[in-house]
């Protein structure tokens, strides 16, 4: 039976991500820029991983007993934001280099070993893989915006990509935690972490709309 | 049981034969609805043989095996095409459609062979919506691509993605007509919705593109 509070996450998270898929589609036709269009496939990607979930819960009244299909349409929604990683910012950026990168694998890979010890080894490598790359690129961004956001001429564009690394970087954060939590927690009621993680995740999920806006116009 | 090897025999002679007596440009058409009706069989195959391995039922090999061999196994000749020929987009979409088109016929001849052709309403539902959902699936790899198809990077980063869209797409649909009742209708209906609102959105940016 699929309960009340587990239901409204599933909807209210596939609901956020339709929205912001039409939001991206919207103004990528408006404006023909790529990374509107990687942003619509991450929302779509990530959306349609929560519906099928939230349909075979729902339809079936279990899990999948073969292997999650939807961690698929996860994995692909971080392939999307990881390019959008790679792309967007400037080619000066890119060559940046700094120690606190070493701040992702340090915080991902103990996560990535309890992961590993409660489910599938294969997903694991492949969701943890590009959770910590997108946290290890957004955390670079942030460094550099710092060091050379000083300057006027580089004040607006590193504004724009600041807002997009923060969020990148909340979303990873609310994954691990909404993973973590899993780990140790299996209640269906409001007092387990999970649901309220997962809600903040949607909310993290959205801002990724204004934070690209944010970037692409700088 | 049925021997779907020799229904691909019976369907694919005579094409196979009008191929060799039209000009060499439209071989390639033929060459992918050929590959088509091949990978289709060898999805009936792996399927059987994954279902067997996992000691699934028919329920959870239809929504979770089946989605992903099956547009792994469409996926191929299109990769293939990709790699060796370098095609240009338009060929690239044409060969997709094919390939998707070729799919879901044959798949569609194997279900009347094992379930016979009594029910023509439900076989024209079913002719549709399964037609619609691999045509939108085989779409996804073109359409998807066409926004990145100058950037080779980007390419090879997208078509994993587009695949697992591909595989949550047909896994949704596969769900939904498995269920029955009328959830098994809406399931029919899905693809065709998202082929008119694909249709839409396209004919909206083209619009746009016109106009500015």
């Amino acid at each position: 039976m699929v309960h009340l509070i587990e239901f409204w996450d599933y909807l209210v998270q596939f609901l956020v991500c339709a929205a912001g898929c039409t939001g991206a589609v919207k103004t990528f036709t408006q404006n023909r820029r790529q990374p509107y269009f990687l942003l619509a496939c991450f929302f779509g990607t990530y959306g349609l991983g929560t519906l099928y979930w939230t349909l075979h819960v729902l339809l079936l009244d279990t899990t999948p007993q073969v292997f999650y299909v939807s961690e698929l349409g996860w994995i692909a929604s971080y392939i999307f934001l990881l390019t959008m990683e790679m792309t967007l910012p400037s080619a000066r950026e890119l060559r940046f280099r700094t120690k606190w990168s070493w701040l992702a694998p340090a915080i991902c890979l103990p996560q990535f070993a309890l992961y590993i010890m409660y489910g599938d080894i294969f997903f694991n490598v492949l969701m943890c893989m590009g959770t910590m790359e997108a946290a290890r690129l957004s955390i670079r961004g942030l460094v550099f915006a710092r060091r050379c956001g000083s300057r006027d001429a580089d004040k607006t564009e590193t504004r724009g990509l600041r807002a997009f690394h923060i969020n990148v970087l909340c979303f990873t954060a609310l994954e691990y935690a909404l993973w973590t939590s899993s780990c140790f927690w299996v209640s269906d009621d409001l007092r387990n972490p999970y649901f309220w993680f997962d809600f903040m995740l949607s909310g993290a999920i959205f801002g990724m709309l204004p934070a690209t806006r944010k970037a692409v116009r700088a | 049981m049925t021997y779907i090897e020799n229904v691909l025999v019976c369907i694919a002679a005579p094409l196979f034969i009008t191929m060799l007596c039209v000009g060499r440009k439209y071989r390639a058409s033929f060459v992918f609805c050929f590959a088509g009706m091949l990978v289709c069989l060898l999805s009936a195959y792996l399927n059987t043989f994954f279902t067997i391995i996992y000691q699934a039922d028919t329920m959870n090999a239809a929504t979770q095996i089946a989605p992903v061999v099956e547009e792994i196994m469409k996926l191929l000749p299109l990769l293939f095409f990709l790699i060796v020929f370098e095609p240009d987009l338009q060929r690239f979409r044409l060969a997709a459609m094919l390939a998707a088109a070729s799919f879901a016929t044959f798949e569609n001849i194997c279900y009347l062979a094992e379930n016979g052709a009594g029910h023509m309403l439900l076989l024209l539902i079913r002719g549709f919506g399964t037609g619609a959902m691999h045509v939108v699936c085989g779409s996804a790899y073109s359409e998807g691509l066409r926004f990145v198809w100058h950037d080779r990077l980007l390419r090879s980063v997208c078509i994993p993605g587009i695949l697992c869209v591909t595989i949550i797409y047909h896994a949704i649909y596969n769900l939904l007509v498995s269920v029955g009742g009328s959830v098994q209708v809406i399931g029919y209906c899905v693809p065709l919705f998202t082929l008119a609102v694909g249709y839409g959105v396209y004919q909206f940016a083209r619009g746009r593109q016109q106009r500015n």
